[in-house]
């Protein structure tokens, strides 16, 4: 197998909406889904100085079809972007899905079929066409939205027998890295509220940010003057013990948009090159005796850092899947980029802020941020361009990272890693 | 009509029985059983009959309601990362442990204990959940 790209590919645009409700956050409310692809796919095209003229082929990824009830849906965005006559595909990998569109455009741009790429994702996870309306959306229930989710994961003997993403990407995880490590449950517990509170921060920071409150003000304006007996109360409860409601995804809508295209006839002033990447899938069970350890990780990140010439050492910014805060520790550790057993303890230290030594998840992660299904990947690589280029605003890395990796889990399980390199 | 393997495994669960594939050329046990076998890819398999004794690793719980609708009566439940005996994982809902955090707890503290299946039928289809010995 072939693991380089035959010529060099270059992130050259990135757009990104408000990750929110369709039904109340004031940037998007109102917007239809082809309104919301637009934003962000003119906010990257605009970004690359790219006229819509000069896109070869539209990407364009969903995954929760209820919810947009747009199966092909690359033809009917196309039109709402002035991009007519080109090649264009409908795909998915769950919430890998911008990533993988960059890893498939960046294969037809370096095979030389393509000379730009647009690659947008977009998903509502929170509300559904109100009986067919154009205009009209209606809220959806939290299982059904997840029933409708789960549809990516063992249908044949898994969600049938009671699957539940909870126990088995967080409360088993969990208590899998206590044993592993010999932390205690209290120890754990103050880690993932520390975390908790960096991606908080984070995202109070980032004005797209689904959460733009600290932990902090979220507890006062609760009537916790302490946040930590916030976190202990009945506004967070267990979602699968040991792990709690705010260790975990927060969903929204929201969509996201990235240019890849040749550095030659490229008028942007700032490309970040895609180094290179890696994806492995599987399908459940994904850990055998030890829960902290996905294989698909460990293929996914060395098949990545192979193709880019990098090591762990190399890595100034790093994002992983934290849907699950403690998977994210985990995964953040097989990366190479945290020491084994020390994830929390760096969360506690504020290492793992945008101003500590190993930063993570800087616009906020899913839990800050917010998750969006098949855009929310595109927000990673968003975020990582725009600390490449030093234009992350208040939550900006000092100095500007130069290499970033974006690890995403796509449900599941596609496990994708990007490598970016950029910057002066 | 083709025989389905998933029918095939559903049904068996409904007389008691756990049903995986080994592999013929390999010898690895694929559980529960697809069209290939998970370690070498090789169609050539033959069904083999899982003694359906493991032990439970890890003991956490889902949500309530449920995401899918058919546990919705007996959810929240607790659910566990289960090794069989024949080196295969599964997880499963693990009938009659409450799932407070004590209780939880406890088994966290325990370490793996014996469990062996408890088959279910929810709402028409035989369903694989364990009880702990
Ligand atoms: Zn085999």
């Amino acid at each position: 197998m072939g693991s380089k790209l035959r010529e060099p590919v270059y992130i050259l645009g990135v757009g990104c909406t408000r990750f929110g409700n369709l039904l109340e956050t004031p940037e998007i409310m109102g917007l239809s889904l082809h309104e919301l692809a637009a934003q962000a796919a003119q906010e990257a095209m605009a970004d690359a100085q790219v006229d819509p003229k000069e896109i070869d082929a539209v990407f364009l990824g969903n995954v929760t079809y209820p919810t947009s009830l747009l199966p092909a849906t690359y033809s009917q965005v196309a039109d709402w972007l002035g991009i007519q006559y080109k090649a264009g595909v409908h795909f998915d990998a769950a919430c890998s899905t911008t990533n993988v569109g960059i890893t498939m455009a960046a294969t037809g741009i370096a095979a030389g079929v393509y000379d730009k790429v647009l690659v947008v994702g977009l998903e509502s996870t929170l509300s559904q066409p109100k009986y067919l309306s154009p205009y009209e959306r209606t809220t959806i229930p939290t299982e059904e939205m997840w029933l409708w989710t789960d549809h990516c994961v063992g249908q044949a003997y898994s969600v049938p027998q009671g699957y539940d993403i909870f126990p088995t990407y967080n409360g088993i995880n969990a208590l899998g890295y206590c044993r592993k490590y010999g932390i205690s449950l209290d120890e754990l517990e103050h880690g993932l509220f520390e975390l908790c509170r960096t991606r908080r921060l984070h995202g109070s920071l980032n004005s797209k940010a689904i959460r733009q409150e600290t932990l902090e003000q979220e507890a006062k304006r609760m009537g916790f003057d302490d946040p930590w007996e916030f976190w202990n109360s009945r506004f967070n409860p267990h979602v699968a013990w040991p792990s709690r409601l705010y260790s975990v995804v927060t969903p929204a809508d929201g969509a996201s948009a990235i240019v890849v295209g040749r550095r030659e006839g490229a008028s942007v002033s700032q490309p970040v090159e895609l180094k290179g990447f890696g994806i492995s899938v599987m399908d459940l069970p994904w850990y055998g005796d030890d829960p902290t350890v996905m294989p698909i990780d460990t293929h996914s990140f060395k098949k990545a850092y192979d193709m880019a010439n990098i090591t762990a050492k190399d890595i100034d910014y790093l994002h992983v899947h934290d849907c699950s805060h403690i998977m994210s520790i985990c995964v953040a550790e097989e990366s190479g980029y945290l020491p084994k057993g020390q994830g929390l303890k760096f969360a506690e230290e504020g290492r793992l802020r945008f101003d500590g030594d190993k930063p993570m998840s800087t616009h906020g992660g899913r839990h800050a941020f917010g998750h969006a299904w098949a855009a929310s990947a595109g927000s990673d690589t968003y975020e990582a361009v725009k600390q490449i280029r030093g234009m992350a605003d208040a939550r900006q890395i000092k100095p500007f990272p130069k290499t970033a990796v974006i690890h995403t889990h796509g449900y599941a399980m596609i496990s994708t890693v990007l490598v970016l390199n950029g910057g002066n | 009509m083709a025989d389905s393997i998933i029918k095939q495994y559903y049904d068996a669960l409904g007389k008691g029985k756990l049903l995986g594939k080994k592999c013929k050329k390999c010898g690895a046990v694929t559980f529960p059983p697809t069209t290939a076998c998970k370690k070498c890819g090789s169609n050539e398999q033959e069904w083999i009959e899982l003694s359906g004794k493991g032990k439970l690793l890890y003991l956490s719980h889902g949500m309530a309601p449920p995401p899918n609708p058919r546990f919705a009566e007996i959810a929240p439940y607790a659910y566990g990362h289960i090794k069989l005996e024949e080196g295969v994982f599964v997880q499963a809902i693990i009938n009659g442990v409450s799932i407070d955090p004590d209780t939880l707890k406890s088994y966290y503290e325990r370490g793996p204990v014996d469990v062996v299946p408890d088959i279910m039928e929810v709402k028409g289809l035989n369903v694989l959940a364990f009880k702990v010995m």
